[in-house]
This record gives structure tokens, sequence and C-alpha cells, in this order.
């Protein structure tokens, strides 16, 4: 079994060991899940380390793939349908190793972010090892249907992780949740399907669910569904165009985007914290590593024909969950909707296809990833201590609570994009990229990057709003003296995860290399595969 | 009588020679005799003996039927073609087998029926029977072949339905049953006898039937074939003869509701591909369509599975729950028929043999739940996940499949039957497919919205006031998690069932 086997079955087997071992252990379950997560870490550092940006740049060249394991899984033969060839088929590239690190590390904050939940254990870490195993598997495979199989595999532990342990109204969010994805990710079924039937892999001559012989436009059967030069109709659209719409979709669900985000603020306040860490720092960007690995690389020539419209999704996402985060009483939801404002310029990165754009897009997911997990630790844990997180219950908090404060200074200032911080390159290289794409390639106006940038202002404009009226000035809380006991300042353990997150975000921001160089070969064979069509 | 004699000898030996092909139905006849006897001389308490008689009878022929498809390559007519022998209809047999198997287990663990003053003997004598009543079904290929066949299945079922009929609900569910499955079947008969009528033969594979039919006007063909689907259509409940399914599966006996829920609807869809063979390979042959069963059957799939799935949104009684789902089920297993290929037959044999251990399962959850809680509707369900740990996950695993979501082996179902009729699509561009594979995948987002209601209601929701249950596993637990087990391993391992 080699490391990325390992990287995903690591997880599985911590759960499996955690529902064997008796209730008398309820304690040591934390243990159990965290050592796993520390190996996980140490391996996704081992493979950070050896990986080899520029020798290997995967996107639609197989052998270009780092780490590759490719398995003979399922044949079934289904008489004159041909024989059903699936593999487990594993590899990383340039878009997929800093998804393996920015997932170990997330989930190690979650893990010690889970230190406040208290019922029902077994379950809890079981689900949550699980979802780790899911998503592991997501950013690995390289095969459709363990990519599908993966994807959808997520959907059933966050339903309960967000249903079980959730706030007041988790039945309605952990539902609405689970629809919305559902709903994207069938019709991304139906495009898979038809995809299996039009490839065909080129050594054996069977149909095939391998993503990167999907890439290649040699591979597609004369006159099938999603062949280019066939040019297909479905309902009067051409048959390539409808398939990049339904997985955009269903990714753009994930992101989200505006509007099919309605889901997002719901889950994101009804979860418990390490929830919420896993939802903003991992799973939105399921989504756009779904739409770079899936949907521009499957459908370039789709891709290019709706630049225009997925800049324009993107700028609106940016200032209209701006604006919404300005308008909110509940700092949890404040921070839902600055991540879908911050994902905004991820959309707008790719849409811009110039490696500036797509580097800034990569970069800032691996931000926000590390931002938005500390944002929802630093609300977890004034929630834990006092169960209220809406912003006029609180005041002067700096006073009370010194140390925190510095580590929400540092988390509001490098969201707004202070530079030192990894958002700041990461916006700034969005930006530009967008600004670049008329004169470069033409596809997108330089009016969208120049309304891109009014977000960031908004975005500093909510942050330091929320700052000067929850931290600065007297001290003033809704629960008097009563509140005051119980805001102790961040133990040894918060500290730990808030220095990691904040060390991050600091490090990408001064030395961005250590994420460009192991990723840049991979975004230009991507502008490549884009460009060729 | 005289003018029969040259021939008789010719009769004889088509029926001795069909014999050693028929060996399974031999088998399971004769298990029917020997356990009529047994129940009768040597009941005993619980009627063990009379069980595993049954028992072994049935694994016999199933045993019989396995070994058939070694040898057997095409279809091989028997008695004078009124059933044929092939691959397809061994498939089949088996998932009947599986199927009875897991009921009389399920009877064997019921409290209501092991515990009525009537005893379960009689139940059991009725397995075998229906047992040979499907098989038959499966190679029914002339009229009176498929109405003898339905008839068997059918008597056997209402006997079933009203086994332990003492309350209202109960009688009235078998007095619908009874009733609308004697219209139905009558209608049948009466198309059928318009078919003979028509081409002067009951032989759907006769040379002269599709000629035949197709040297009539349409609407006397339209209307012959309508009526005949009446009956197979009652026995499939899709929509619009559906109506009969809620009510009977709430008011049956739960394992006989599982037993109904399955094994007679898949027979039901083995037979219309029997009658509906003939048609195509007519068309295909002569390149004219006697009657457009394309059309229909999508249209009906459509909404069968529209139907099915919203009605069952408004269901809090789990059985009724099901019930609907189960429509929509054939809804979604149509998808499969209409493309009218080998390879759309063998998703739906997979797909078949995956929901009789789904739908099994979940009926059998439903029954211990029931028995030992007392909840039949999902808002009783309430925090009922802390009392059955193992029930409650294999249930959740066990819906998941019904679903049709990964790493269950629901979801490769339904993958198989997605593809099967996409390739139909494929190759006609006919936008029906293209609406079917649309509702197909809008209708299990749709069924998701009512399945989770059960994890929905037991683990997300408190239960009012404090209650306490010691719930101990008992033997149907146990088939129960090697179902559930199964579905998660033939979800990663789908090869195996192939």
């Amino acid at each position: 079994m080699s490391i990325l086997s390992l990287l995903i079955f690591l997880p599985l087997l911590a759960g499996l060991v955690i529902l064997v071992l008796p209730a008398s252990f309820q304690q040591r379950y934390k243990y159990v899940a965290l050592a796993a997560v520390i190996v996980q870490m140490l391996l996704s550092a081992y493979i950070y380390i050896n990986y080899n940006g520029n020798a290997f740049s995967g996107i639609d060249e197989e052998s270009k793939y780092q780490l590759v394991e490719k398995l003979s899984w399922i044949r079934l033969d289904l008489g004159s349908l041909g024989q059903l060839q699936i593999d487990y088929f594993l590899g990383i590239d340039g878009l997929s190793m800093p998804f393996l690190v920015l997932t170990s590390l997330v989930m190690l904050v979650a893990i010690l972010s889970s230190w406040e939940i208290k019922s029902n254990l077994k379950g809890y870490f079981a689900l949550l090892l699980l979802l780790d195993t899911a998503v592991m598997g997501v950013f690995s495979a390289l095969d459709f249907f363990l990519f599908y199989i993966f994807y959808e595999l997520m959907l059933l532990p966050l339903y309960f992780l967000i249903g079980m342990w959730g706030g007041v109204r988790r039945e309605y969010a952990a539902i609405k949740f689970f629809l919305y994805t559902l709903f994207g990710s069938v019709f991304m079924l139906l495009v898979i399907i038809g995809l299996y039937f039009s490839v065909v892999d080129p050594v054996t001559g069977n149909h095939t669910f391998n993503m990167v012989h999907m890439m290649n436009p040699a591979n597609y059967v004369d006159g099938s569904i999603f062949n280019l030069a066939a040019n297909q109709e479905l309902f009067g659209i051409g048959a390539r165009l409808l398939a990049f719409i339904v997985l955009f979709v269903a990714f753009a669900i994930k992101v989200p985007i505006v509007p099919l985000h309605t889901w997002l603020p719901d889950a994101h306040v009804e979860a418990p914290t390490p929830v919420s860490i896993i939802l903003a720092g991992i799973l939105l960007k399921i989504g756009g590593y779904g739409i770079l690995r899936i949907c521009v690389s499957i459908f370039p020539d789709a891709a290019i024909a709706s630049t225009w419209w997925l800049g324009l999704i993107g700028v609106v996402s940016i200032l209209y969950g701006a604006l919404n985060a300005l308008a909110q009483k509940d700092l949890k939801r404040l921070i839902a909707y600055s991540s879908v404002s911050h994902m905004g310029f991820v959309l707008l990165g790719i849409a811009s296809v110039t490696s500036e754009g797509i580097n800034g897009a990569m970069m800032q997911m691996i931000s926000h990833g590390f931002l938005s997990s500390m944002l929802f630790f630093i609300v977890g844990i004034v929630y834990n201590r006092v169960h209220n997180r809406e912003i006029p219950s609180f005041r002067g908090l700096a006073l009370i609570m010194p140390k925190y404060t510095t580590f929400v200074m540092i988390a509001f200032f490098a969201s707004l994009g202070l530079p030192g911080f990894s958002a700041f390159i990461a916006e700034a290289f969005s930006l530009i990229g967008a600004f670049n794409s008329e004169s470069i390639n033409g596809l997108i106006p330089r009016w969208m990057a120049v309304a891109g940038s009014l977000g960031i202002l908004l975005g500093a404009s909510y942050l330091l709003w929320t700052l000067q009226r929850m931290f600065f000035g007297q001290t003033r809380l809704m629960g008097g003296e009563d509140w005051k006991l119980k805001l102790t300042d961040i133990n040894g353990r918060e500290t730990l995860a808030l220095t990691i997150l904040a060390a991050m975000a600091l490090l990408l921001g001064i030395l961005p290399s250590l994420a460009f160089d192991k990723m840049n070969a991979s975004v230009l064979e991507l502008i490549r595969l884009v460009n060729s069509i | 009588m005289n003018e029969y004699i040259p021939y008789l000898s010719e009769l004889v030996y088509g029926a001795i020679s069909g014999l050693p092909l028929f060996v399974p139905e031999i088998a399971l006849v004769a298990t029917f005799v020997i356990v009529i006897l047994a129940d009768l001389f040597l009941p005993g308490r619980k009627s063990s003996l009379t069980f595993w008689l049954c028992l072994a009878g049935i694994i016999l022929s199933g045993i019989l039927s396995f070994g058939q498809l070694s040898f057997l390559d095409q279809g091989v007519p028997l008695f004078h073609e009124h059933i044929v022998l092939d691959p397809l209809a061994v498939r089949f047999k088996l998932i009947f087998v599986a199927a009875t198997l897991l009921f009389s287990l399920f009877i064997r663990s019921n409290r209501t029926l092991m515990e009525h003053k009537k005893g379960v003997g009689d139940l059991y004598l009725l397995l075998p029977a229906v047992l040979l009543g499907l098989n038959l079904m499966a190679m029914a290929s002339s009229l009176l072949m498929i109405y003898v066949s339905v008839e068997m299945v059918s008597i056997a079922s209402y006997l079933m339905v009203g086994y332990v009929s003492g309350a209202n609900k109960q009688t009235e569910a078998a007095m619908k049953y009874a009733l609308f499955g004697s219209v139905c079947s009558a209608v049948m008969l009466y198309g059928m006898s318009l078919l003979y009528g028509f081409t002067g033969t009951i032989n759907i594979t006769d040379e002269s039937f599709l000629p035949g039919l197709s040297a009539l006007p349409d609407s006397s063909v339209t209307l012959a074939v309508i009526l005949t689907m009446v009956g197979i259509g009652f026995k499939l409940s899709f929509v619009p003869l559906h109506f009969w399914s809620p009510d009977v599966y709430e008011g049956a006996p739960t394992p006989v509701t599982a037993f109904l829920s399955t094994a007679p609807k898949v027979a039901g869809f083995a037979i219309l591909i029997r009658f509906l063979g003939p048609f195509y390979s007519f068309a295909s042959v002569s390149g004219r369509v006697v009657f457009d069963f394309d059309t229909i059957l999508c249209v009906v799939a459509i909404i069968t599975m529209i139907v099915g799935n919203f009605a069952a949104i408004w269901q809090n009684n789990i059985k009724r729950m099901l019930a609907y789902s189960s429509i929509g089920h054939t809804g979604f297993a149509m998808m499969a028929l209409v493309a009218f290929s080998q390879a759309g037959f063998s998703s739906l044999i997979f797909y078949f043999a995956v929901y009789v251990i789904m739908n099994m399962a979940a009926f059998m959850l439903a029954d211990r739940i029931e028995t030992e809680s007392g909840a039949e509707t999902a808002s009783a369900y309430k925090g009922l996940g802390r009392f059955f740990k193992l029930e409650m996950a294999c249930f959740v695993i066990v819906l998941i499949s019904l679903t049709g979501l990964p790493p269950t082996v629901g979801f490769v179902a339904k993958l198989l039957v997605f593809s099967s009729a996409f390739e139909q699509y494929a190759a006609t561009k006919s936008v029906f497919f293209l609406l079917l594979l649309v509702t197909g995948a809008v209708t299990t987002v749709v069924s998701l919205f009512y399945y989770l209601k059960i994890p929905l209601n037991a683990y997300l929701r408190k239960a009012e006031g404090e209650r306490e249950l010691t719930v101990k596993p008992a033997f149907l637990t146990y088939v129960i998690a090697l179902l559930s087990f199964l579905l998660v391993l033939l979800g990663v391992f789908p090869d195996v069932l192939a």
C-alpha cells in the first residue's frame, strides 16, 4: 500500500478502532483521532517535501502525475455495453497536492477544537474521521467513478455531524445542505455516464472513467455525445456546454456561488465549531478544485466560452457576500458570508485563464482554508464560553482576553488582505490575472477586476467594524459579571491551534513561493491545455 | 377424442422430454406435497419441521436452478413451447429463491405470525407453491402460461395478505387486494382472449402471432395489448395500477409486505420481458412496429417515478412510505426495460438482486423496530437511535442504498440502469429517454428527502418524555446486519454479484 492510500485509509482505520473501543474509553477517543491526524499530517508533509513541481506537472498526462497508484478494481461485463472498466486510480499534481497538506492541517485543528464536544463521542469521532477519508480521497482520485464515490461519501457524515451536534436549527441546516449538494451531484452522475460512453481507453479500447483520458480529445469515440467534433445538441444547447454547466453547478454549489450559496450560512452557523472549520477550510475548496480539475480540464472549450459568466458570478459573489457580511449581527454568520465573498476571488481568478489568475485562485483557496478555519475557531472560543455570539452582546473584549484579541487581530487583518499575509498575495494575484486578461486573452473585461477590488474594501469595513464593536472600548457584556468570569483567556490547546494557522498564513504571505513553486508548472500546463482547444 | 390419438405419442414425448430441464420446479412440487403431509401429521410447536423441510426444498431447488446456468447458453423451449428456459429466466429464478428464503427467515422471526393461533404451518406450505408460480412466470411463453402463473402467485398472495386478518385494517387490505387482483386478472384474460382470437394462437413466440397482429387495425391491437398489460401492471404496481399497494402493504403482516414488494414485482418484470420480446424481435426483423411500447413504457416509467416518490414524501407510516418508494423503484427499473437489450436485462437483473436485499432489509428493520418499540410511524421513531444502535445504523445503510448513493451497491445498480437508458438514448436520440434520465435523477433527490426522515427522527430529534427501552439483538438483527454488510461489500466489489 503506498502513501496516498495510507493517507486516505488511515483515518478510516482510526474511525473503526474508535467504533470497536468500549464506551469506558470515551475520553480517549479524541486522542486516537488526534494521533491519526498527526500521522496524516506528517505523511502529507513528507509528500510536500518530496514533491517535484517542475518535472511532474500532471494535468492531462498520466505519466506526469506523482505517487500514482493504479489497480484494476471493477470489471463488470455488460454485454453490448462493453466492459465496465473502473480503476482504483490515485495520483497527485500541483492542483491537488496543496490541498492534501491543507486538509491534514485543518483536520488537525478541527480535532483540537473537538474537545468541546461532550455527547456521543464515539459517533462523532468515527464520522469525523470518515469525512477525513472521503476528503482525502476526493483530492487524490483520478478515476471519475472513484472521485464520485468519495465525493458522495462526504455527504452522510456531514449530515449527521451538523444534524446531531449542531445548533438550534440543525435539522433544517443539515437537510438543506444534503439536498443542495445531492441535487448538484445527481446530475453530475448523468454527465459521468455520458463521458463514460464517449471516452475509450486508448490501450485497452474499453470505455473508461479515467479522468486523464477524458482530457484528451483524441480518446473520444467518433460521433459520441461529448465528442468535440460531433457538436451534438441536448435540449438545443451544445452537449459539451450543457455538461460543463451541469458540472459547474454541482461544484459551484460547494464553492458556493451566489445565488446557490443559501445553504452555506445555515450550515456554517448551525454546525458545531469543528465542523464549521472543516466546511469552510476544506469542503468549499472541493468546489474550486472540482472546477479546475474536472470542468475546465475536461471541457476546456466550454470553459473558454463561459469565462465571462464565470467572472461575473465571481464578482457578484465577492460583492454580494461582502455586503451581506456587513449586515450581520451574528459573528458566525458574518464569517460565513465573508467566505462567500472570498471564494468569489477564486472564481474570478479561474475565469481569467491567466497564470497569475489561476495561481492566485489556488493560493486564495489555500489561504482561505487557513484563515477561515482560524476565524471559525475564534468564534467557537467565545461561543463555547458563554453560548452567545451576537456582536452587540460584547464590547471591550480586549481588556479581559488580551491573548485572544491578538489572534483575532491577526486573523482579521490577514483576512482583509494586509500585505505580509497569504490573503494579500492570493487576492492580488487573482485581481492581476483578472485585470490582465483583457490584454492577454480578452476573456474577461477589466471592470470585473475593478469591481472585485471593491470587495477588498468592503472586507476591510466589515472586519474592522466588528473588531471595533466587539473588542475595543470599555468592557460591557450582555451577561454581566457572570460572563466576565466565564470569558477566560485562551488555553494552551487553543493557542496551539491558532498559532499553527496564523503561522501558515504568515509563512505563505512572506514566502508565497513555498506554494507557487509546487503548483506553477501544473497551472501552466492547465492553461496550455485550455488554450490548445 | 379419437382424432387426438395420432398425436398422442408426440404430445407425451414433448411432455417427457421437457422434464429433465424442469427439475427445480419438480423439486418444488415435491416439497409442497411433503410439507403438506408433514404439517398435517407432525405439526409440532412453531411448525419447526415444516419450516426446515420447506427451507431445504427451496434451497435444493435453488441449487438445481444454479446448476442450469452452467450448460444453458440460449433459450430452450419446453412443453410445446409453453415455457422457455433461458439464462435470463434462471437468473430471475435465483432472485426469487433468495427472496423466498429471506421471507421464510422473516416469518420465523415475526411475533404476530408465529404467535397466531392458526400457526404458521399453512404459511410455510404456501412458499414452495408461490415460488413455483414465480418460476413459471419467469419462463412463461404462452398466454395460457402467463395467465396460470400470474394467478398462481396472486392466489397465494391473497392468502398471505389475509393470513392474520383480525383487525379491520388487515381485513380491508386482504379484501382490497383480492378484489382488485381478480378484476385485473379478469381484464387481462379478456385481453388475452382477444389476442387469441386475432391470431389463432396462444403461443406468443409462434410464427403466426405477430404477423397476425400486424395485419389488424391499430386500434384493436392497442386495446388487446393494453387489456393484457393491466394484469401485468397489477403485479408491477406501476401507475395507474398502483392504488392497491400502499393499503395492502400497510395492512398485511410485515413479512408478507416485504415479500410482495419484492418477488412478485420482479416476476412481473420477468413476464413483461417475455411478453414484449416477440414484439421487439418482430420489429427488428420486419421493421414494422405493431405496438409502440417505447413511448408508452417511457411515459409510464416517468409518471410512476414521479407519483411514487412524491407521494412517499407525505407518508408518515413507515410501511406506507416504503410502499410508495417501491412504486418509485418500479418506475426506475422500467428505465432499464425500455432499453430492451441484453445489456438492459443484465442491468435489470443486477438492480433487482440488489433491490431484493435492500427492500427485505428495510421491511425487516421496520418490523424489528415496531415489535420492540411499537413505533410504526416516522414521528414515533424520535430518539430511537439511542436504543436501536445496530438496527438504526443498518437502517441508514439500507436507506442510503435505496437512494442509490455510494459506497453502497444501490449506487452501482442505479449507475447500471442509468447507463443502459443512456445507451438507448445515444442510439435513438429520442427525447423521451433524455426525460427519463432527468426524471430518474430528480426523483433520486426527492427520494432522499423522505428516506432521511428515518435517521432524522431517530438521531436528530429527541423523544418527548423519558422512555427507556432495552433492546436485545434477536435473530433477525443478525440477518439485517448481514444484509447491510452485504450492501456495502457489494458496493465496493460489485463484480461478486455479477
